[in-house]
């Protein structure tokens, strides 16, 4: 097999995807592609910036079928558009008529085409086609592109989807809070209901409400692509929500009180997916069910000296694992955190990543994290934690953290926020954190 | 009580927004017509997120991103409390 189809198996009558003023039909989705491709500029590559994740997805498959790269900002800053947009000879802004770029030049997507008859065959995309770059999103140093090919995104959300148990055809729609232009979205929310001919959700829901109608407008089986936030905020809330079988969730560490929590407002089960953009999707977890993630069945984690690397059919080159994991025999793995996540507090080495997952097992925390201020006065600059803890005490904390680790790693200041200063992808920015503890120490300066 | 001055929920919602997204400001200072996100306050998606429960909690009045007037409900201290009003259930 050298090439697979744009979508999976679909009737042409079928409801492909759901935007806000109704059903779009396969049908209809190929007559958008293929009228689309026709008017595009000849150009070698294109900046997807579409905010529906149908027309979106419109504009991936038009550029396909013109043999044009894809390119997926992590941001929509427009300096991070501008220096992307000249990295790239040529490249171009497919976007919506109200959000140009200045300075880039824009094609702007014209909606409400007529619908042309059903092709004879479903248009097929090399493999080894380069269909998309992915551009990291930036906390572990320079922003690198990934690149990705057809052959890796249809494979791993095929994968995706055995492991889950979903059945190809079966009737299912995916609503996702997560956007298509990261990593993450463009395989769960994006490749995994068109691969199988599930209907796509075309929003991208926010506050509880939102997530509540978005379920409410698909039938059939709802599997809900979110983050550990978009989780918390519709536990919190209490938002009635309409019957979902399944919830992914990624970008972000999903704690273990939280997915019970979870599990039990939503009456489904939790699922989350580790991966990193030079990999995509690598392995799954039922984060209830404990640590251990178990990789995709495309995926192997083969040792190199002191680092794993994952191997796959579809990878170009064995990628490296950017985080430090233990793999049992069983080929599950436990995820310690990112190499560059190692310091060194007077003498005792530990990784970061470590410390918060010893923190997030604590009962009723709820999100945290550790990290190591710049260096001071004092003889020793130690950790500060912040966490998420509602109605638990610094005190109730601390005492979990004591019988977990090492008494030069506890926290000092341990401050309890509302919220971590998550950016949107879910990341952490230092310069963030450290806003924060600095914030908190002149509150306490103030209180004393 | 000119353009600028406050109603008694525009101070309660000023107070509020500032603890819940744990802002470096005195709730007095934010002017009721001043923009909340972006160049205002510049405060984003996910602060809209953590805002809406608080407002949703305090107030029982839950944001929707459907609504069609919810870029003029976020625009400023007073187009939001101008929706509380309107909306709230307790």
């Amino acid at each position: 097999m050298h090439d697979a189809p744009l979508i999976g198996p679909y009737n042409p009558d079928e409801v492909l995807a759901w935007e806000t003023d109704g059903p779009r039909t396969a049908r209809q989705f190929l007559s958008d592609v293929s009228r689309l491709a026709d008017s595009l500029p000849d150009r070698p590559a294109v900046l997807n910036l579409l905010s529906s994740r149908y027309e979106f997805l419109v504009g991936f498959g038009a550029a396909m079928l013109r043999g044009q790269l894809t390119l997926l900002p992590q941001s929509r800053a427009p300096q991070t558009l501008r220096r992307i947009a000249g990295d790239y000879h040529e490249s171009y802004c497919l976007t919506n008529q109200d959000e140009p770029v200045e300075g880039i030049e824009s094609v702007v997507l014209r909606r409400h085409g007529s619908i042309a008859g059903w092709p004879k065959r479903i248009p097929h995309i090399p493999l080894d086609r380069v269909a998309a770059i992915a551009f990291t999103s930036g906390s572990t140093g320079q922003p690198m592109p990934n690149r990705k090919t057809w052959g890796a995104l249809t494979a791993v959300a095929r994968a995706t989807g055995a492991r889950l148990g979903l059945k190809t055809g079966e009737r299912a729609a995916v609503v996702a809070t997560v956007p298509h232009q990261h990593m993450f979205g463009l395989e769960a929310s994006v490749m995994l209901p068109i691969m199988h001919g599930f209907v796509m959700h075309a929003g991208r829901p926010l506050f509880p409400a939102d997530i509540r109608d978005a379920l409410a407008e698909v039938a059939g089986k709802r599997i809900l692509v979110t983050t550990p936030l978009h989780l918390r905020a519709c536990v919190t809330e209490g938002v009635c929500v309409p019957p979902v079988g399944l919830i992914l969730s990624a970008t972000a560490p999903l704690s273990r009180s939280l997915a019970q929590e979870a599990e039990r407002h939503f009456q489904t089960e939790v699922h989350e997916i580790f991966g990193f953009a030079e990999a995509g999707s690598v392995a799954e977890r039922r984060t209830i069910d404990g640590d251990r993630w178990r990789p995709l069945d495309t995926v192997r984690l083969v040792q190199d000296r002191t680092v794993w690397v994952v191997h796959a059919d579809y990878l170009p080159v064995p990628v490296r694992v950017p985080d430090r994991i233990t793999v049992d025999a069983d080929g599950r793995f436990v995820v310690h955190g990112r190499e560059v996540d190692q310091i060194n507090i007077a003498g005792h080495r530990v990784s970061l990543g470590d410390l918060n997952q010893k923190l997030l097992e604590i009962e009723g925390v709820q999100d945290g994290v550790f990290f190591l201020p710049d260096e001071g006065a004092d003889l020793v600059t130690r950790l500060i934690a912040c966490v998420v803890a509602p109605g638990k005490t610094v005190e109730e904390i601390q005492q979990g953290l004591r019988t977990r680790i090492d008494p030069v790693f506890l926290p000092r200041p341990l401050l309890l926020v509302p919220r971590l200063p998550r950016n949107d992808t879910g990341k952490l920015p230092r310069e963030a954190l450290l806003k924060l503890a600095e914030q908190h120490a002149k509150r306490l300066s103030h209180e004393a | 009580m000119g353009p600028s001055a406050s109603s008694p929920l525009e101070q309660d919602l000023a107070a509020l927004i500032v603890q819940t997204l744990k802002l470096k400001v005195d709730p007095a200072t934010i002017q009721p017509e001043a923009a909340l996100f972006g160049d205002g306050l510049g405060l984003d998606s996910i602060d809209a997120l953590e805002l809406s429960l608080a407002i949703s909690q305090t107030y029982g009045y839950q944001l929707k991103s459907s609504d069609p007037e919810i870029k003029a409900i976020f625009s400023s201290l007073r187009a939001l409390s101008n929706a509380i009003e309107k909306n709230r259930t307790k």
